[in-house]
């Protein structure tokens, strides 16, 4: 059995609430609060979340909070010890009885590619290694999304951000690949991983009511196109995240009990352009001149993950 | 000088047709200043930006609280409490406004002393460019035909060094577009401004308080709900209830959730939030949600 016992088949099944209700100063079209909004329908009120600074700091502006459920805001580098203290002070309160049983929450993180894979990946690795009861949400825009766009650890190569521009001298823009968050969460042996996209609410929702019936280290990473930082109208932003799940580019799966399983498998991959070339971070790759090496090796990274699953 | 503030939303091109108009100053042999202001919100959140002209350096900084030239870019801001575009306008203040309303019908629900100008920027902006959200050539053209000392030569010459900068395509568009502002509007007249003198504030003297009083703790959980969001919408999706087939595709895919639930699962959008994102009539797989203009002050 794979750890996906869908719970859910189609769109009417999802949970009817809503956790998070409209009005905050996010973007429009912001993929990241969609993937946030579904999850939160599955996982419900009685949530604590610590949110790392970063785009998600619009979620509560003071005095306003569009949460249903409770939040903590925390720097860039400390949501996960943020959870980690709120944890234990839940247990032991629990425990001394001096809260009853129905006021215990899900710990919850809220963080982006930022935190994840540069300035909280130290501590999110300990609280891994200690087995952490929490949830972990990355909502993955690739760059310093709150900030202006700059470079991250999770920026893929060949995009242009504020901070790597694409020069004479630095053609591609960045020119590391993406590090590969699943990968090094994965080497710790949590309880679960999956990377989810709002675009296939249906994988998401199953995955966090999968999750919620979990303890120990819960981790996700979710897709979030961002139109204001990669450069495309807001109305594209569900096209760009299926594109980016059709060229392979970002695979949707989860780990379980030592397996990788693929959830949404591209039926027969198209070419990393169609992802690429809808977006303006990626338009010096084809202006003034297609850059067909840059293309090709975007390409082949893809093909190298995927000749190990296909 | 000429102190000119520009209104409008974050992506519609407000920071650069200040730089254009900035710009196009400069090669018109004159100093200029051009800045945005813009708080944590986004895309689609009220922006301003101000540009001063003059032909003595430019020592004055900040914003501009009493404008010789107001650039209106989105009308849907008029009656927004928090943008307030005409905030400062007085009699020696001209008012542009980017409408499909006529003048006589902006003044009367306006009840300005400044003299108020209009053109529908939007539609030549579809006309030449081929989509009416991004008005940065449109209102820096305007601005600077309104203003009058910048040539027509110096204000092309603008846009395309801007806009080559920003790696945008359609040059040539954007350059007819400018031709065709600048040749629909005449340098406005502007009566001497009486400077007024400013005196300094009160100092008010804060107290010690409790950290339980003084902490930034919201007791009201989901309170973000009356905070409105549908003003920044440029455009509307509507449902076409005749032909909708209750697929919930826009229900799952809206990022702020403004598309519930109703009776027999029928989507009803939520106009007071929606930012007008338009995942929902781009998503929708029948194309059963039409897209319209925003436009009005709405009374």
């Amino acid at each position: 059995m794979t750890a996906l016992a869908g719970k859910y088949k189609k769109l009417k099944d999802l949970h009817p609430e809503e956790a998070i209700t409209p009005g905050t100063g996010l973007c429009a079209g912001c993929g990241g609060l969609d993937g946030l909004r579904l999850a939160l329908k599955e996982l419900g009120e009685n949530v604590l979340i610590c949110n790392a600074a970063g785009c998600f700091t619009l979620l509560s502006v003071y005095p306003f909070t569009p949460l249903k459920g409770s939040w903590l805001y925390t720097t860039m580098g400390a949501p996960v010890p943020a959870a980690q203290g709120v944890r234990d002070a839940l247990d032991i309160r629990l425990q001394h009885r001096e809260l009853p049983d129905k006021e215990d929450l899900l710990v919850m993180t809220v963080a982006g590619d930022g935190s994840s894979n540069d300035i909280g990946l130290g501590a999110t690795s300990a609280a891994l290694h200690r087995n952490l009861d929490f949830i972990y949400f990355c909502y993955d825009n690739e760059a310093y999304g709150n900030t202006g766009f700059q470079l991250s650890a999770a920026s893929p190569y060949g995009s242009a951000t504020q901070t790597a521009p694409n020069t004479e001298f630095h053609p591609a823009g960045t020119e590391f690949f993406k590090k590969d968050l699943f990968e090094i969460w994965k080497a710790q042996k949590p309880t679960y991983i999956a990377t989810v996209s709002p675009r296939e609410p249906i994988d998401l929702s199953n995955k966090f009511a999968k999750a919620k019936t979990m303890s120990g280290s819960r981790m996700f990473i979710c897709m979030s196109p961002c139109p204001t930082g990669w450069g495309f109208d807001p109305k594209e932003s569900d096209l760009i995240a299926k594109l980016a799940v059709d060229t392979g580019m970002f695979p949707i799966k989860e780990y379980f009990e030592g397996q990788v399983t693929h959830t949404k498998r591209p039926q027969r991959r198209l070419p990393v352009e169609k992802f690429l070339q809808r977006q303006k971070r990626f338009r010096h790759l084809f202006e003034p001149e297609c850059r067909h090496d840059i293309i090709e090796n975007i390409q082949s990274h893809v093909d190298e993950y995927w000749s190990h699953y296909e | 000088m000429y102190r000119i503030r520009l209104h409008g939303r974050g992506g519609q091109g407000i920071k650069t047709a200040s730089q254009i108009l900035g710009t196009a100053a400069f090669y018109s042999g004159y100093q200029a200043q051009d800045f945005p202001l813009y708080g944590a919100e986004r895309r689609g959140a009220p922006i301003v930006a101000f540009t001063r002209i003059s032909e003595k350096p430019v020592l004055e900084r900040g914003p501009i609280s009493s404008p010789d030239i107001i650039l209106v870019g989105d009308e849907t801001l008029l009656d927004d409490p928090q943008a307030a575009p005409l905030c400062g306008a007085d009699e020696s203040t001209a008012v542009f406004i980017n409408s499909t309303l006529e003048t006589s019908v902006l003044q009367q629900q306006l009840h300005l002393s400044s003299s108020l100008l209009k053109l529908n920027l939007t539609e030549l902006c579809i006309q030449h460019l081929n989509k009416g959200t991004v008005l940065s050539t449109a209102l820096a053209a305007a601005g600077a035909r309104l203003v009058g000392m910048i040539t027509l030569e110096a204000l092309l010459k603008a846009v395309d060094a801007e806009l080559s900068q920003q790696g945008i395509g359609s040059i040539q568009e954007n350059l007819n577009l400018t031709k065709e502002i600048f040749q629909n509007l005449f340098p406005v007249v502007l009566k001497p401004r009486k400077e007024k003198t400013i005196s300094p504030s009160e100092i008010i003297l804060m107290e010690q308080a409790n950290i339980e009083e003084a902490a930034p703790i919201i007791l009201s959980p989901g309170n973000m709900i009356l905070r409105k969001t549908g003003n920044w919408r440029v455009q509307r999706p509507e449902i076409d209830y005749e032909h909708c087939n209750h697929c919930l595709i826009c229900y799952a895919r809206c990022p702020d959730g403004a598309i519930s639930l109703g009776p027999d699962d029928k989507p009803e959008i939520d106009y007071d939030h929606c930012k007008g994102c338009l995942i929902c009539a781009q998503e929708c797989p029948g194309h059963f949600i039409n897209t319209v203009r925003e436009a009005g002050v709405e009374s």
